[in-house]
């Protein structure tokens, strides 16, 4: 009993932490309705501020840096890593979050991730990637606590973070402006009535929400270390808090994370005592978030608290595709042509492209067609290569086949995730998809019991006798494996029109606009999702074979939670809704060919996330049809110009403007 | 019994908000070919007749179609079996061409739907039939066009296509004549005729007096949820209850 003790108060640590960034991501909610993804990454930065300037007394800025004579004092540098953590906040409220206060759902969620994944890129820049130590605001000590010595640490963590959540509670329950920013989430207008700018008001929240948030982390970190992942990631757990939270009650967020910060350090006992199993040691902890989540979700899904200002998730248009036989020739053969023309690193860069435009593809299906925001693409990737290593290996599966098979295993899995989309949808269901796929990677791509570290071989594809392996000798990027990436891409991407053009496209287009309507219509709406997901899974899947097959092995990194928020970056970059975008998200996503090229001629990999992250920020503002749809807008545009009048124009009847409203 | 193998039929339908009872204990008919009006003031109840009946409120009670129990049926199983519905703000699928927003009403799509998509020839007939629902309200021609560049009435009458279109046993119309003008009133009006003499019940609520008591053959009257008059449109004009119902305005003088 006395071990149990010990661990519940060690989980209090972790739990504090939580309180941080969940009060922090309550804040921001409630005064803008904008869940945001990022809130971990920028209370990282204050505490990788802090822990730098108690290194070498260095005040590192996004650009330049300070160097003071001595390092600062614990507190000061504290105060520092908290201010500019503070400065982030203001500098992301104006930049990022003010432009999308009124755009569509999912412009808001890439908004948030693309801020996210720009942090961190920058924390890996200007801090380096490595894990770093942090100095303890704290002192260690024990207490007695009921005749048991637990560490007093980690209690005296608690204590602060239930202090400055209290003052958040006070600042929302008792000052006008708290009560105000309570009103502008139930009403805007009744905040403006109240005399406060709804956006004054956000900028406070978002300023409280980073000291706050970031408290926690400098806490935190100090008992765990700091690296560009970590703390990034833990927002995915404050964000199950937020929604048993209902996303408002700072009381139920200070119990909610106390109780699972404890939780998953009891779990990470029970792990380790010889009658757990043994499959199931890694990533456990990672599990219950996930479980918290849905419980929540399947008890209290409906009556999640949405905005009272009503966002329709307004996507760009879907141009129906068709198969044009000439251009689709050209460009097949174009990407024979340069694949020709390549090889080695380049080849696999373009190899790699195409392969990364199937993963696009996928986020298309589901989010640009049906309209649901999935975070967890990847991991219908990583579980099709994960299966193709074992069908490969174990069961001798022939090539063209085991892809079949392991994309549908992915399917699979992506109709058994589509559940949860027939409660909730939009930013909750990103909070979903990114906690399955946290889940996915660490209970089963970094299960050593499940995925040994010694690899997980694939064996090499072949084709009637021939070999279509990516290396032979000393050939690192074999055409013929190019060639099959090709064909097989072409495959999908011909199956994808077909089906976007036909009954099953339409369906999704209707669910996406308007379910209700749709329903009324006699389309079965959870049917419709549960076909997105799982042919979205497939085609990721797809992907993720041919992943499997590049490497000749399965690897844990290519299937990550991050790369896939990059993809979902760059797809949404090239444009959501279409094929087009996804080609171009192909060509520049992550390990694609213009990757390639930054990295071999430019010796800029490091700055390739940054530059995505920054641009998906810019695009989610300004452009949300992204470049496919902005190349596509200019041809009409310069088709309109050429032409010297357009063909008839649809005999549409006299349009009366109709003032009706009942 | 032989009367209620057709049409639509509800027993003691009843809808609770919380305290409110949205709808108590409503009774309600239409037969195939039949044109019936529901009116009644605003918050009478007309609307969330309507979602009861076709599944979009939980709601107590039978509800008959073609004489086989519907109720506790999910909305889209309800349109399936012919009993569809319009809305008063339209819903269409914003994005979609008007062609297709009918298409996706007759094609459902489903997992059947992907292998013929993937393998199978195109279906020229949906055109026809699009076309058909189309030209039974006055709009043959936009089919091209996206239903987000259409006008409000317009919108709605695509909804009224999208309703018709596949296989209605019955038609529930939501206020598809609000904002239309008294000419497009009296053509519309002409409309629900023809779609009556197709086949398919009508059941049309609706503000306009003029085309509600021009075209209905028998009228139900609500008033706090409750049904407080069912007859044909020349009773209802003299009925004190109608009367009193709307606002103490003579009938006749509504008509005017």
């Amino acid at each position: 009993m006395d071990t149990y003790l010990q661990f519940i108060v060690l989980g209090l640590g972790l739990g504090a932490v939580y309180i941080g960034l969940t009060t922090g991501l309550v804040l921001v909610y409630r005064a803008t309705g904008i869940i945001n993804f990022a809130q971990g990454a920028m209370a990282m930065w204050g505490a990788y501020v802090f822990a730098q300037l108690r290194i070498d007394g260095t005040l590192v800025l996004p650009i330049g840096r300070i160097t003071f004579g001595a390092k600062p004092v614990i507190l000061v540098a504290a105060l520092i890593g908290v201010l500019m953590s503070v400065l982030l906040g203001i500098v992301a409220h104006y930049l990022v979050f003010r432009p999308v206060r009124h755009a569509p759902v999912l412009a808001q969620v890439v908004v948030s991730v693309a801020l996210m994944l720009t942090l961190q890129a920058l924390v890996v820049i200007r801090f380096g990637p490595n894990s770093i130590v942090v100095d303890s605001l704290v002192p260690a000590g024990t207490v007695t606590l009921f005749g048991v010595e637990v560490s007093s640490r980690e209690l005296i963590m608690t204590a602060v973070m239930i202090a400055l959540a209290a003052l958040v509670w006070a600042y929302l329950r008792f000052t006008r402006a708290g009560v105000a920013t309570r009103a502008a989430s139930e009403n805007e207008r009744g905040a403006m009535l109240m005399g406060f700018a709804p956006d004054r008001l956000a900028g406070v929240a978002m300023v409280l929400a980073s000291a706050v948030g970031t408290v926690g982390v400098l806490l935190g970190s100090s008992l765990t270390g700091l690296n560009p992942a970590n703390y990034t990631l833990l927002v995915v757990p404050a964000l199950a808090v937020l929604l048993v939270a209902r996303m408002e009650s700072i009381g139920v967020v200070v119990a909610a994370s106390l109780v699972l910060g404890a939780f998953q350090s009891v779990v990470n006992l029970l792990v380790s005592k010889p009658w757990w199993p043994q499959w199931a040691q890694s990533g456990v902890d990672q599990v219950i978030p996930f479980v918290v989540v849905m419980v929540i979700l399947f008890l209290f899904g409906r009556r999640l608290p949405s905005r009272g200002t009503l966002q329709t998730v307004r996507l760009p248009d879907v141009h129906v595709p068709r198969i044009r036989p000439v251009p689709a020739l050209v460009l097949v053969a174009a990407a024979v042509a340069v694949l020709a023309l390549t090889q080695d690193t380049y080849r696999f860069g373009v190899t790699y492209s195409i392969i990364l435009m199937l993963v696009a593809l996928s986020y298309v299906i589901v989010t640009g067609y049906l309209g649901q925001i999935s975070l967890a693409q990847t991991s219908f990737a990583g579980a099709a290569g994960f299966t193709l290593s074992k069908v490969t290996t174990n069961w001798d599966m022939p090539f063209p086949l085991a892809i079949l098979f392991c994309s549908l295993v992915a399917a699979l899995l992506g109709m058994i995730v589509a559940l949860p989309a027939f409660r909730i949808r939009g930013a909750q269901l990103a909070i979903v998809t990114i906690a399955a796929a946290l889940a996915i990677e660490r209970f089963v791509f970094n299960n050593y019991a499940l995925t040994p570290p010694s690899g997980n071989p694939i064996a090499n594809p072949s084709l009637f006798g021939l070999n279509v392996g990516v290396r032979e000798g000393s050939d690192l990027s074999r055409m013929a494996f190019s060639l099959t990436v090709l064909v097989v891409a072409v495959l999908v991407v011909l199956a994808f029109v077909r089906l976007a053009s036909g009954t099953t496209g339409r369906m999704f287009l209707a669910v996406r606009a308007n379910e209700r309507a749709a329903a009324s219509v006699g389309i079965d709406v959870r049917t419709a999702k549960v076909i997105g997901f799982g042919l979205s899974a497939f085609v990721a899947g797809m992907a993720g074979c041919l992943i499997g097959y590049s490497a000749g092995q399965l690897s844990a990194e290519s299937f990550t939670v991050f790369v896939g928020l990059q993809i979902l970056a760059v797809a949404y970059l090239g444009g959501i809704t279409s094929f087009g975008g996804a080609v171009i998200a192909g060509i520049i996503g992550p390990l694609g060919i213009i990757y390639v090229v930054l990295h071999e001629v430019f010796d800029m990999g490091d700055y390739y996330a940054l530059i995505s992250g920054i641009a998906l920020i810019a695009t989610a503002i300004l452009n949300p049809v992204g470049i496919a749809g902005e190349t596509r807008r200019q041809i009409a545009w310069l088709r309109g110009k050429l032409r010297a009048r357009p063909a008839d124009p649809p005999p549409v009847p006299d349009r009366k403007v109709l003032s009706d409203v009942s | 019994m032989s009367a209620e193998q057709h049409g639509l039929r509800t027993s003691e339908l009843s809808v609770r908000y919380g305290g409110l009872v949205a709808n108590d204990r409503v009774e309600l008919r239409v037969e195939p070919g039949e044109i019936v009006g529901l009116i009644g003031p605003n918050g009478a109840g007309k609307t969330t007749f309507v979602d009861a009946v076709t599944g979009f409120t939980t709601a107590e009670g039978e509800v008959f179609l073609g004489g086989q129990r519907i109720d506790g049926l999910p909305p889209h199983q309800r349109r399936r079996r012919g009993l569809s519905r319009t809305w008063q703000a339209g819903e269409l699928f914003g994005n979609l061409t008007v062609a297709q927003n009918i298409e996706v009403a007759v094609a459902h799509g489903g997992f059947g739907a992907i292998v013929r998509d993937l393998f199978g020839r195109r279906r020229a007939s949906l055109g026809e039939t699009v076309t058909a629902a189309l030209r039974t309200v006055g709009l043959d021609g936009i089919e091209d066009t996206v239903t987000r560049d259409l006008s409000l009435g317009q919108q709605k009458l695509v909804g009224v296509a999208r309703a018709l279109a596949g296989n209605g046993q019955v038609v529930l119309l939501d206020e598809p004549a609000a904002g239309l003008d008294s000419q497009e009133s009296l053509e519309f009006a002409e409309r629900v005729r023809g779609i009556a003499r197709g086949g398919p019940g009508v059941l049309l609520i609706d503000h306009d007096m003029s085309l509600v008591l021009g075209v209905c053959d028998r009228i139900y009257v609500m008033e706090f949820g409750k049904v407080i008059f069912t007859g044909t449109p020349a009773q209802a004009r003299t009925d004190s209850r109608v009367i009193a119902a709307y606002l103490g305005v003579p009938m006749e003088s509504a008509h005017a």
